[in-house]
């Protein structure tokens, strides 16, 4: 019954392996030279656009971004069923996943032609 | 593997498959662990990751049972892009942000919890005295689910069934687009700056070379360490506004700063 | 593992639609659409006037189409939707109020812009929201919005499957609870509207699927005929089928705005701009009255028995809550929306008749009460002081010797809410209490003390405005614009005129009463 999973579940445990493996391995085999520039915080990169409102806080730029992004997520998934289906469904599958990919692109092209992706 | 399946469908209890008994008794506990640590954490972003526990063991119990579509969508969707929205959401309110715990209507939050109690308790009962007796179906079988091809059946339905509320859902996602952005994306006002107006600003800005890096090769590796200027002072620009807890330069006369 | 992959499938058919039958519902869509383009491709100048064009020309076409449907009766879409009289008749209704609706916010000389906010997306009191509030901008997505809420509006009473009757729910309700948001004067108030009435509604949507899932393990499918086959012989145990038609009304109850789910009504009426607050109270609720009388009538026209109790104990709850809370409010609109309540509740006592002339009475109610409500709002925007509208009671008393016209037509409406002769109220009212005493004289009896005490709070206000002293600097009445005046105009006359000749409307609602399933 659950069968099909079970090279998933080993492919599981092969990665948690690996992972567990190499942390635990690291003491023993590296050196240990401790300094105190090391134990500083360490971060590097370009300032970011756009600027936080306050300390741990997110600009909503970051909340539309993921809104979008649950819009054409949530398009993607209707897709599965259709793709593994797509030879029972024939030419009416076809025209139907067509009409429903082009009525969301009506959102997309609002979202594109306003701005809604530019990051600045 | 078939004959380690075999095996194990010997140890069934009654008509459940020991994989699926395990599984149950494992997975409930994380899910409704991670649904009371929800309520009960103080600190939301935890709140929300404990939510996530709960998210992904409803995945897992809708593959066990038969159902890979839902649970690969509960995963994708649910845990995949719903919970980073509400962190983002969480993020963006501040993790320090805290509830007010000024009751507005007095003894509403008993009177709440109360009846919530009840109604779960109603609910549960009657559900559970509605369901007591029913046999488990095996959902691969011919009659139920297509011979295993759950997609399949979805589809069937989807695409003739439920096609009205299927295209249906495509008004819906645009006006989550819509209303997303309606919300929360402000208009730009003026034209996009162009790379030569920022080139000319900038020369005609008196300092047309980059602002000093951070001190980070001095002792620290910390981008809230300011530079050094050649007479021994700090240089207020070469640290980012926006770094948390910018760091006084630690004195270098102490051999202890400098191991 | 192999036959997981390879095994042979049958070939799927495609259902038939009839696409004929559904025309107004792809109109109303398709507009919507092009909206959504406009939005996208037109500059900010002459959107305003597109939107205008596509929206009351995508809704006057969909009427039309209504119109030439009168006589279908049928399901299609495999049995998805069913087009029928009285089905045809909610849409008839929710398509000439939303071109009302569409009429007021289109309302730009009384305030500079319109009722609706330049940005929403703006930080409340900024400079840049000051800044904007004087210019003419307006955040036109309102447009597409509204057809939007008005497609699932069309779908919604006419779903004859739990799961589309979701959907189309949740299409209706997503850009009312951003609409709700867009008030121009009093942001931050609006803003707390629209999370209001969002997480509540979010709420019992939950309910409604809940109660959905619930009926689907009762009958093995979420179609309405379906489940009242399964009602006359199922061999499960009962308690899903009530738990989950219980569950199931408390998310239609909750959109009806029917007590006790009624408490987001009066905030979300109060904040949101006075034109959405128009279009909520007349189209949502003949929508979702619509969807009521469908579930109750088709699904469960066996079960009545059982059913009943419950809509006589909403229904008195709701004529109690409005008539009797309705009398404590100073601010206008949230009288309107305690007087919404309690209508609610008057047209639940149609519902409990279970036959054509119940279903008639509550076809005529509904588009009665959607006119007169309409208009009453529209009034609303007229009278105003340097703050935008002003609805306080206080600042209402002796308009009359400001404005005869404008006290006059604030009368008749309010008269025609009471129940008086001669308004359209007073039939409706009648028709519903004629439909339900042979089945429930008692609840008739208690309909009628309620609608006395309802009738005080009404008068109360004519009284304030022709005989109270006006206050010191009061309100300032507006001269409408074009698209005001006609909408105004309109529900004034349909109010006085059905009240007079009502027999027309009343022979079509009777010739309409009829629900395929």
């Amino acid at each position: 019954m659950l069968a099909p999973y079970l090279p998933i579940v080993l492919l599981f445990g092969l990665a948690f392996a690996f992972a567990f493996f190499s942390v635990a391995i690291a003491p023993f085999t590296g050196p240990r030279r401790y300094n105190k520039a090391k134990l500083e915080f360490y971060e590097c990169g370009i300032e970011p656009t756009p600027q936080p409102q306050g300390p741990n806080r997110f600009p909503i730029k970051y909340f539309l971004t993921a809104m979008l992004f649950i819009v054409f997520d949530i398009e993607i998934i209707f897709l599965y069923p259709y793709a593994v289906a797509n030879k029972a469904l024939g030419l009416f599958g076809l025209v139907e996943i067509v009409i429903f990919i082009v009525t969301v692109f009506v959102a997309y092209a609002y979202v594109w032609r306003r701005g809604g992706l530019d990051w600045d | 593997m078939s004959a380690v399946i075999s095996t194990a469908g010997e140890l069934t209890n009654g008509q459940v498959p020991l994989g699926e008994a395990v599984a149950f008794w494992i997975l409930g506990p994380v899910s409704l662990a991670g649904a009371i640590g929800m309520v009960l954490l103080r600190n939301a972003v935890h709140s929300a990751l404990s939510l996530v526990a709960t998210m992904m063991s409803l995945g897992m119990f809708y593959l066990i049972e038969q159902g890979p579509f839902l649970g690969l969508v509960q995963i994708i969707v649910y845990t995949g892009a719903i919970m980073i929205l509400f962190l983002f959401v969480l993020m963006l309110i501040g993790r320090d942000a805290s509830d007010s715990i000024v009751e507005t209507l007095r003894g509403q939050r008993w009177a709440a919890s109360l009846f919530g109690i009840g109604f779960a308790l109603l609910v549960a009962l009657s559900v559970g005295r509605a369901f007591k007796g029913s046999k488990p179906v095996n959902l691969n079988s011919a009659t139920t689910n297509a011979n295993g091809q759950n997609v399949n059946s979805i589809a069937a339905l989807l695409f003739t069934k439920y096609l009205f509320a299927f295209e249906l859902t495509s008004a819906l996602l645009i006006i989550a687009a819509v209303g997303a952005m309606v919300l929360a994306h402000l208009e730009r006002e003026t034209p996009k700056r162009t790379q030569k107006e920022i080139a000319r600003e900038r020369i005609r800005s008196g300092r047309p070379q980059p602002l000093p890096g951070p001190g980070v090769l001095s002792s620290h590796d910390a981008i809230g360490t300011p530079a050094l200027l050649p007479d021994g002072s700090i240089a207020p620009e070469s640290v980012m506004a926006s770094t948390p807890g910018v760091r006084e330069l630690p004195a270098l006369d102490n051999p202890d700063n400098i191991r | 593992m192999s036959h997981l992959l390879l095994a042979e499938t049958a070939p799927i058919h495609a259902p038939s639609v009839a696409y004929s039958s559904l025309s107004p519902i792809f109109i109303v869509l398709g507009a919507a659409l092009v909206g959504v383009l406009v939005e996208a491709l037109v500059p900010r100048a002459e959107r305003y006037a597109v939107q205008m064009v596509v929206t009351i020309g995508g809704l006057t076409a969909a009427l039309v189409a209504v119109g030439l449907l009168h006589n279908t009766a049928e399901t299609t879409v495999a049995g998805a939707l069913a087009v029928d009289g009285a089905g045809l008749f909610i849409q008839g209704s929710v398509l000439v109020l939303s071109v009302m609706s569409v009429l007021l916010i289109a309302e730009r000389s009384v305030d500079v812009g319109s009722a609706i906010v330049a940005s929403a997306a703006v930080v409340v009191g900024s400079p840049t929201d000051r800044r904007l509030a004087r210019t003419d901008r307006v955040q036109t997505e309102v447009f597409p919005l509204l057809l939007f809420a008005v497609a699932g509006m069309l779908i919604f009473p006419i779903s004859n499957n739990l799961l589309l009757m979701f959907v189309a729910l949740e299409v209706l309700s997503l850009p009312l609870y951003l609409m709700a948001g867009l008030s121009r004067r009093r942001r931050l108030l609006s803003q707390e509207a629209a999370l209001k009435y969002f997480l509540l509604g979010a709420f019992a949507s939950a309910f409604f699927l809940y109660g959905l899932a619930l009926l689907y393990g009762y009958a093995n499918s979420v179609d309405l005929p379906a489940i009242l086959n399964a009602s006359k012989a199922s061999p499960k145990s009962d308690v899903l089928l009530y738990v989950g038609l219980a569950l199931l009304l408390v998310g239609l109850l909750f959109k009806a705005g029917i007590a006790p789910f009624h408490s987001w009504t009066p905030d979300v009426y109060q904040g949101s701009p006075t034109p959405v607050t128009a279009f909520m109270s007349s189209c949502t609720k003949i929508a979702a009255f619509g969807a009521i009388m469908r579930v109750l009538y088709v699904g469960f026209n066996a079960t009545a028995w059982n059913w009943r109790p419950i809509v006589w104990a909403v229904a008195i709850a709701s004529m109690a809550v409005g008539g009797i809370f309705g009398l404590t409010q100073t601010d206008l609109k949230r009288v309107l929306a305690y007087s919404s309540i309690a209508h609610a509740g008057f047209i639940l006592v149609g519902l409990v008749a279970l036959d054509k002339d119940g279903i008639a009475s509550v076809l005529f109610y509904v588009l009665t009460y959607g006119f007169s409500t309409m208009a009453a709002f529209g009034v609303l925007m007229l009278v105003r002081d340097a703050d935008g509208e002003a609805t306080h009671l206080a600042q209402w008393s002796g308009l009359a010797r400001k404005s005869p016209f404008v006290a006059a037509v604030m009368t008749v409406l309010l008269l025609s809410m009471a129940g008086i002769p001669l308004t359209s109220g007073f039939i409706a009212k009648f028709y519903v209490f004629k439909a339900a005493f042979h089945v429930a004289a008692p609840l008739v009896v208690i309909a009628l003390i309620f609608s006395a005490v309802a009738a005080f709070y009404y008068l109360r206000i004519v009284v304030l405005m022709f005989f109270a002293e006006p206050p010191e600097n009061g309100p300032t009445i507006a001269i409408p614009g074009w698209s005001t005046a006609v909408a105004l105009t309109f529900g004034m006359v349909v109010t006085v005129v059905l009240g007079i000749f009502p027999q027309p409307i009343l022979d079509l609602a009777a010739k309409a009463a009829t629900l395929v399933g």
